[in-house]
């Protein structure tokens, strides 16, 4: 009586049976709309998951806003961009990208050679390594203490201190990073090779754009982590969620 | 407009991996995150997976934040049409095995039990639900596979 059919056939039916929620549509649409028009002045229905939610991210420091600028192309056409501000890293997603830079990249701002050590100690903000990667093959830290890079074969991990002003930005053609899910917090994983550039402390000159591998971006705290080199978003997730 | 076309779908993979009542708020903050995110890329056939992983996402923040694990509050609506009127016992039955269903399915560990859902609560294919998920999709078929197994052990073959 129950072959493998059956079973899946009733879980079809039973899950056809079950009744979820389901708005009218319209009022979803109305709602949606409201509230990207009007961000925090929306009317709410639930003042508890909206606060809650307000509160998490307003205590994690986390700002996400993708800006959109309509510009002109030499053709005339309308080109579209998007800006997605996440973790310090500020990410510029064009579809018509200019050619990635080659050469040999420059160092960052005051980079030096330093052991693990003298890196915790002169870094002002708590960074962790990986626990499945071991300890780092090179240790540089840059800036006065604000990015600490950790460099295994094919991979680098920069950690840095503030999430809240752009540290790096990043320009890619697409696709748009994928969202995904380090533990319990939000990241970004940007698929293909991009240009990345480094935005000093001081505002000052900016170090040469250069090209990034594959980069999982994400932070833990007040700290922005960016993982390069990752052969895929299944191991950058594995190395990330070993940062404790 | 989007929000049309895939409301009904987003309100239930939110209240079937385990939102419950808090599945609107979910599906709200999954479709303003996706236009922000999304406004002007031309990616519509893409769309609904990528939504549904939003949804999930949240759902899966949402549960977390109550610290515990998604509890599947569900109500069986429908009564299953498969026995005649003039046989009571049948329906009696054929209600009950549902709800032993229901209760093996939200009695399977997480995974599993995600696996199912989008698979036959659901309906996504393989590779809509590793997407939706976020998982490879050898795992999408190994945790099904595991899930049916235990399903057809807990429901087993005394009825029907």
């Amino acid at each position: 009586m129950n072959s493998p059919d059956d079973l899946e056939s009733e879980l079809r039916a039973l899950g056809d049976a079950l009744s979820t929620p389901d708005p009218r549509p319209s009022d979803v649409a109305h709602a949606v709309r409201a509230r990207l028009e009007g961000p925090g002045t929306e009317p709410l229905t639930d003042g508890g998951r909206r606060r809650r939610h307000r509160w998490r991210w307003a205590g994690a420091g986390v700002a996400v806003i993708v800006a959109v600028l309509a510009g002109l192309t030499p053709q005339g056409q309308a080109a579209v961009g998007h800006i997605l501000r996440f973790a310090g890293i500020e990410v510029h997603v064009d579809e018509q990208p200019g050619p990635l830079p080659s050469g040999v990249p420059s160092p960052l701002p005051g980079e030096r050679r330093v052991t693990l050590d003298e890196a915790r100690r002169t870094v002002r903000f708590p960074f962790s390594v990986p626990t499945v990667l071991g300890d780092p093959q090179d240790v540089r830290v840059s800036d006065g203490g604000r990015v600490v890079s950790l460099f295994w074969p094919g991979l680098r991990l920069d950690a840095y201190n503030g999430v809240l002003s752009p540290v790096w930005r990043k320009d890619l053609g697409g696709p748009f990073p994928e969202q995904v899910m380090i533990g319990g917090s939000e990241g970004w994983w940007i698929s293909s090779p991009h240009q990345v550039t480094y935005l000093p402390y001081d505002g000052g000159e900016h170090t040469m754009p250069r090209r990034a591998e594959p980069t999982l971006i994400w932070q833990k705290g007040l700290v922005g982590y960016r993982l390069e080199g990752p052969a895929n978003v299944a191991q950058a997730r594995r190395i990330a969620e070993s940062v404790r | 407009m989007l929000v049309t076309r895939y409301s009904a779908v987003a309100h239930r993979t939110a209240a079937l991996l385990g939102a419950g009542d808090e599945a609107e708020d979910v599906v709200q903050d999954a479709f303003v995150k996706a236009f922000r995110f999304l406004s002007g890329f031309r990616r519509d056939a893409a769309f609904r997976p990528w939504l549904l992983r939003i949804v999930a996402n949240e759902t899966h923040n949402l549960t977390r934040s109550r610290g515990r694990r998604a509890d599947l509050v569900l109500k069986i609506g429908v009564e299953p049409e498969t026995r005649t009127p003039d046989d009571p016992e049948g329906v009696a039955i054929a209600g009950d095995r549902r709800t032993r269903l229901l209760d093996a399915v939200r009695a399977l560990p997480e995974r599993e039990r995600q696996a199912v859902v989008c698979r036959y609560f659901l309906q996504l294919s393989e590779a809509e639900t590793a997407e939706v998920l976020g998982w490879p999709l050898g795992s999408v078929k190994s945790r099904t596979f595991r899930g049916l197994a235990k399903l057809r052990k807990e429901v087993g073959h005394e009825l029907s």
